[in-house]
């Protein structure tokens, strides 16, 4: 199944799914750069989307499909668009555990795909790449970056 | 340009920095690895950048820059003869062969926006004048043979000046300042009792560095304070052998005496602090540096250790927060008292620079605004100090978001 049917798919994403970046806000597309547009698979605003359905859970910003050249099924990077601080740790781990747990209830279908978890600064950022608080994140699955997400052709392995 | 402020507060005895000290800049092009580099010095300045990038070789020229004559006149002291050429006078300064880093026709050095002609300043005898900057070298486990500091003519014409002009200051020091018999450390009138109290921890496992003979020779030894067995240096730890001289080279700079600072001595070249040393220690020698840099002293440090800028890049933080000298002592862990607190405030004003050597283009960067977040990997990854990190923490977290977890019993 490809990233746009496992959308459509999905209780109350059936009518999310966006070409492109078309789902990110303006102000959020900046922050993502894939190295070739031509792969991308579509996005979602999982955060709007549910919003109605979920109004008081910590809901996650977006979903972005992309083909990487080496890979012969989609990829899913799953985007969070968030303030970079100390503080925000534990706001940024809780949506984490609201995604997994939706991945595997209504989101079973997307849960699928080989994916990345991605929380990008929405401003500056206040830990260094050595500090204890990405450690802790990246056992729990989750990457930091900076304030641009780049996604490359090629998947690395 | 990055900086995180100009200096403000000063120690007694230190001497008033006006703006025009924070102007000082030297570019290089075309010399070794360097292809372009343009450097301005802080209060604190911080080269990075991977091995035989021309770190080495821009410090050394920067002590040239400032001591061109002094230089000249201690070589010729000891009998080093580079008969008026610069191919000759390049191996005798920067060691044997590295008259290959000079690119006849390219090679162009400029010192606060005035070029400097290198072959001429090699033909011609500068007038000496007393030194201002002291380089404290990566081989700084040399300046000690048999636990015992080495004369400038110990070594071979082909070993860097900065190396031997190193050692024959401790030996000047060990001999005129410590020749009795005795602890070198601790020792009251040297460092603050907080440092003091930190190296014991950190370095000197609560031993004392004495001077000691072994039948007719003078040497220093490890011990504890009142047995009469010790360490000679064969048995120290590498981390002991190599931060000794260091701690020798501190007190050079901070003499027992109300004046806070040595002679004319108004540069500090330190290279690689961080050799042998556990990240304990780094931190006590780190704190030392801004004790030097609190002094008023301009310090100028390369390194390989993220712990440096992990410093650098919180003292930032703290000071655009408002924080406090608490946070700045709690970084270092390190015990508020009043002393500590007015280094720290005196510190936090200081302007601090960082410069990013990259192998693959040959030019440095400023990186001194030490942004985790910037999109260059070699800004955000600081010159590929805290790379490493990213990519581990990238290749964890994409385990664990897609693997299936294993219980290890």
């Amino acid at each position: 199944m490809s990233f746009k049917n496992a959308v459509r798919n999905t209780r109350h994403l059936e009518n999310a799914w966006e070409p492109g970046l078309r789902a990110l806000r303006a102000k959020d597309r900046p922050h993502i750069r894939p190295e070739d547009t031509g792969l991308l698979r579509g996005s979602v605003d999982v955060d709007s989307a549910l919003q109605e359905h979920e109004p008081h859970a910590h809901r996650w910003d977006f979903a972005i499909g992309y083909r990487h050249s080496n890979r012969a099924k989609d990829c899913v990077y799953w985007v969070e668009i968030h303030t970079a601080n100390d503080k925000e740790v534990k706001v940024v781990l809780n949506k984490m555990g609201w995604l997994r747990t939706w991945l595997g209830g209504d989101g079973k279908h997307l849960a699928q795909f080989e994916r990345d978890f991605v929380w990008v600064s929405s401003g500056a950022t206040s830990f260094t790449l050595s500090s204890p608080q990405l450690k802790q994140i990246a056992q729990l699955g989750l990457q930091h970056k900076g304030r641009v997400l780049r996604i490359p052709s090629a998947r690395p392995s | 340009m990055g900086c995180l402020g100009l200096a403000s507060g000063t120690f007694k005895g230190q001497r008033k920095l006006t703006a025009g000290d924070y102007m000082t800049t030297l570019n290089i092009q075309n010399l070794g690895q360097i292809k372009e580099a343009s450097l301005t010095f802080g209060d604190l300045t911080v080269l990075v950048g991977p091995q035989a990038t021309g770190k080495s070789i821009a410090l050394q020229l920067l002590k040239l820059m400032v001591d061109a004559g002094q230089v000249q006149e201690e070589m010729a002291k000891y009998g080093l003869d580079w008969e008026h050429k610069l191919p000759e006078f390049l191996d005798v300064y920067f060691g044997e062969g590295m008259r290959s880093i000079w690119n006849e026709g390219s090679t162009l050095i400029s010192w606060e926006g005035t070029p400097v002609d290198l072959p001429q300043m090699a033909k011609r005898k500068r007038p000496n004048k007393e030194e201002t900057l002291f380089f404290i070298p990566a081989q700084r486990v040399l300046a000690l043979r048999d636990g015992w500091p080495r004369p400038f003519t110990d070594y071979t014409p082909g070993d860097p000046f900065a190396v031997r002009e190193f050692s024959e200051n401790l030996r000047v020091l060990v001999e005129q300042e410590f020749g009795a018999r005795g602890d070198l450390f601790p020792q009251q009138r040297r460092l603050k009792k907080e440092f003091r109290d930190l190296l014991q921890d950190h370095v000197f496992s609560n031993f004392h560095l004495k001077v000691d003979k072994f039948r007719s020779q003078k040497r220093l030894v490890l011990g504890p304070e009142e047995a009469k067995e010790s360490l000679p240096y064969m048995v120290w730890s590498a981390g002991q052998r190599e931060f000794v001289p260091l701690l020798l080279g501190f007190y050079w700079l901070m003499p027992p005496t109300k004046v806070s600072t040595r002679d004319k001595i108004k540069w500090v070249v330190l290279e690689e602090l961080e050799m042998g040393l556990h990240p304990r220690a780094i931190a006590v020698v780190l704190l030392l540096v801004f004790e030097l840099v609190a002094r008023g002293y301009r310090v100028c440090l390369s390194t390989h250790s993220p712990q440096v800028l992990e410093a650098v890049w919180a003292l930032k933080h703290l000071k655009a927060n408002g924080a406090g000298a608490d946070a700045f002592l709690e970084i270092f862990d390190a015990v508020n008292t009043q002393a500590m607190q007015k280094l720290a405030n005196t510190v936090m004003e200081k302007s601090m620079n960082v410069f990013y050597f990259n192998r693959e283009s040959g030019k440095t960067s400023d990186i001194s605004e030490l942004d985790p977040s910037a999109e260059e990997e070699g800004l955000s990854g600081w010159g590929g100090l805290s790379e490493f990190s990213g990519r581990a923490n990238r290749a964890v977290a994409r385990a664990a978001a897609n693997g299936q977890p294993v219980l290890f019993k």
